[in-house]
């Protein structure tokens, strides 16, 4: 995976999300995109068919 | 004789249950110190002298007649300005909700002042509490009652602050990704993080629906437990409320904690993240006061504190931007600096990216149930430091040290956060412990007993009065 990502890149990016990100925070926003990314890239992993999403829990005891 | 303001919410009970506390003197106390004191400190958004009077009032002329509620009654307290209060401006310290006036009060507001507590007034938050200290939206943020020039932490900054700094009594915060332990390590109280489910959601400004908690922070973990006796109610309104039976607070506390077993998360705090020499000093010297109470301490080993992390944050930025999206387009410029560039970032998480992280959560959530079989509760720290300067937290994202606190968001775990000693330079340590789901009592119990046993109540921030004088 690369390490950064090009300003026009990211532009492309927030052009089609619809947002828009201030010049002075241009490199702050890419660099936290590649943090995201990073995360993105971490919890994808082979699962079986039972690993579920989880959205509750079974209190104790039951 | 303690001052009011020194006073905890166990203390103050039976003196206001046997009329020999005034809640209309209990009241005007706190009015007057914050009056004197919150120009400095910003804990407060919106000050309610006049209500918070005439209910003292009410609640004086009904103790009086022999309608005494219990512990809570007459009792001020604040309210994070993301808790919806009928008639009052909620505006989740924005812009944006600058003029937003609820007609229903949260769950937890109409709960507690059924309970009989005063509302003083909304106490400062972290933009949508996500926002981080910022100083560029309509009021400050509030600072650190244990030195003025550093962070309270956030999101529920006035709350902890209010209560270091004898403001209030009790408080409420929220915690989606650690918003009431991080104020409540960094101000050095008692906050809980409870169970998710146990408290309601209802009526709380969202921030992230599937991680999002309400919670208390006092003085002590007893208060905590006084405050959750009234709060953990099931609420047929709130679609993630529990419908379980109530853990016996008021009896868990009457209890010891000698033969609980504790798992130390030790790889978290020595290898997963950087953590400061004396935060880790602290959690050894609260082992060593465990054992003396009776307790088995014993390591136990998680995933890697980012496997946590990663799956959070996914999370909590795609339900966040979920919630804000349209008014984020819209209108930008009524979104300070921090809160939109963090909102934002969701935008960038896909649909696939946020079920495999669900995926992670359920995972996760098995690990610890599993831990959880050998062990009563866990331990490690709460923040990775002590309060930095104000200003000086990161701007985006935690990039060089993981949370610790975001870990019991994912998973669901009551949390706390205690006061585990001071620094060097007099700012407060922290731990956090944590349970299995619903046995929060056993949580505040263990917060209790630590509390006892050792001599961190008994300071009080009071060189920030000095300060906030020296300022003046």
């Amino acid at each position: 995976m690369s390490e950064t990502i090009s300003t026009e890149a990211f532009q492309v990016l927030l052009d089609r999300a619809g947002i828009s990100v201030k010049p002075e925070h241009m490199d702050e926003m890419r660099s936290a995109y590649m943090l995201l990314q990073a995360m993105r890239e971490r919890v994808r992993k082979p699962r079986g068919y039972d690993a579920e999403p989880a959205h509750i829990f079974a209190p104790a005891g039951r | 004789m303690t001052a009011l303001h020194d006073l905890t919410i166990a203390e103050a009970a039976p003196l206001l249950k046997a009329k020999k506390l005034s809640p209309v003197e209990l009241t005007a106390s706190y009015l007057s110190r914050i009056e004197a004191f919150d120009g400095q400190l910003n804990a407060y958004i919106r000050v309610l002298p006049e209500q918070a009077m005439a209910a003292a009032r009410k609640a004086e002329g009904e103790i009086m007649k022999g309608g005494y509620k219990g512990p809570l009654h007459g009792v001020p307290i604040g309210l994070k300005d993301i808790y919806n209060t009928k008639g009052i401006a909620t505006t989740g310290h924005s812009a944006l909700y600058k003029d937003h006036v609820p007609e229903e009060d949260a769950t937890t507001t109409r709960l507690l002042a059924e309970a009989g507590t005063i509302l003083l007034g909304k106490l400062s938050t972290w933009e949508f509490a996500i926002g981080g200290t910022s100083f560029d939206l309509p009021w400050p943020p509030a600072k650190n009652p244990w030195n003025l020039a550093h962070d309270p932490a956030g999101s529920s900054s006035g709350s902890g602050a209010a209560i270091a700094a004898g403001l209030a009594m009790g408080s409420m915060g929220t915690d989606t990704g650690g918003s009431i332990r991080g104020p409540a390590a960094w101000c050095g109280i008692s906050g809980l993080k409870p169970t998710y489910g146990l408290v309601s959601r209802r009526g709380i400004l969202p921030l992230s629906f599937s991680l999002d908690h309400g919670g208390p922070m006092c003085w002590t973990s007893e208060d905590c437990a006084l405050m959750m006796e009234v709060l953990a109610q099931h609420d047929p309104l709130d679609p993630g409320s529990a419908d379980v039976a109530k853990p016996d607070f008021a009896g868990s506390l009457q209890k010891d904690v000698k033969g609980l077993r504790i798992g130390v998360i030790r790889h978290f705090f020595e290898s997963d993240a950087e953590t400061d020499p004396e935060i880790k000093a602290g959690i050894e010297a609260a082992l060593v006061t465990f054992r003396e109470l009776g307790c088995e301490v014993v390591d136990v080993t998680l995933s890697p504190l980012s496997a946590y992390g990663d799956a959070a944050t996914l999370i909590s930025r795609s339900e966040a931007f979920a919630f804000h999206e349209e008014t984020l387009k819209a209108t930008p410029e009524l979104y300070g600096e921090l809160a939109r560039q963090r909102i934002m970032m969701g935008a960038f998480v896909r649909a696939c990216d946020y079920v495999n992280a669900l995926r992670e959560r359920g995972r996760l959530i098995a690990e610890i149930a599993t831990v959880f079989e050998s062990v009563d509760v866990l331990i490690c720290p709460t923040m990775p430091g002590v309060a930095p300067k104000l200003g000086d937290l990161g701007n985006m994202m935690s990039r060089s040290r993981p949370s610790f606190t975001r870990v019991f968001n994912l998973t669901g775990s009551p949390a706390l956060s205690v006061c585990s000693g001071f620094s060097a330079a007099g700012l407060p340590l922290n731990m956090q412990i944590v349970g299995r789901p619903f046995q929060d009592d056993l949580v505040l119990r263990v917060g209790s007993a630590f509390e006892k046993a050792t001599a961190f109540r008994d300071l009080r921030p009071a060189p920030w009065v000095q300060q906030a004088l020296a300022a003046e």
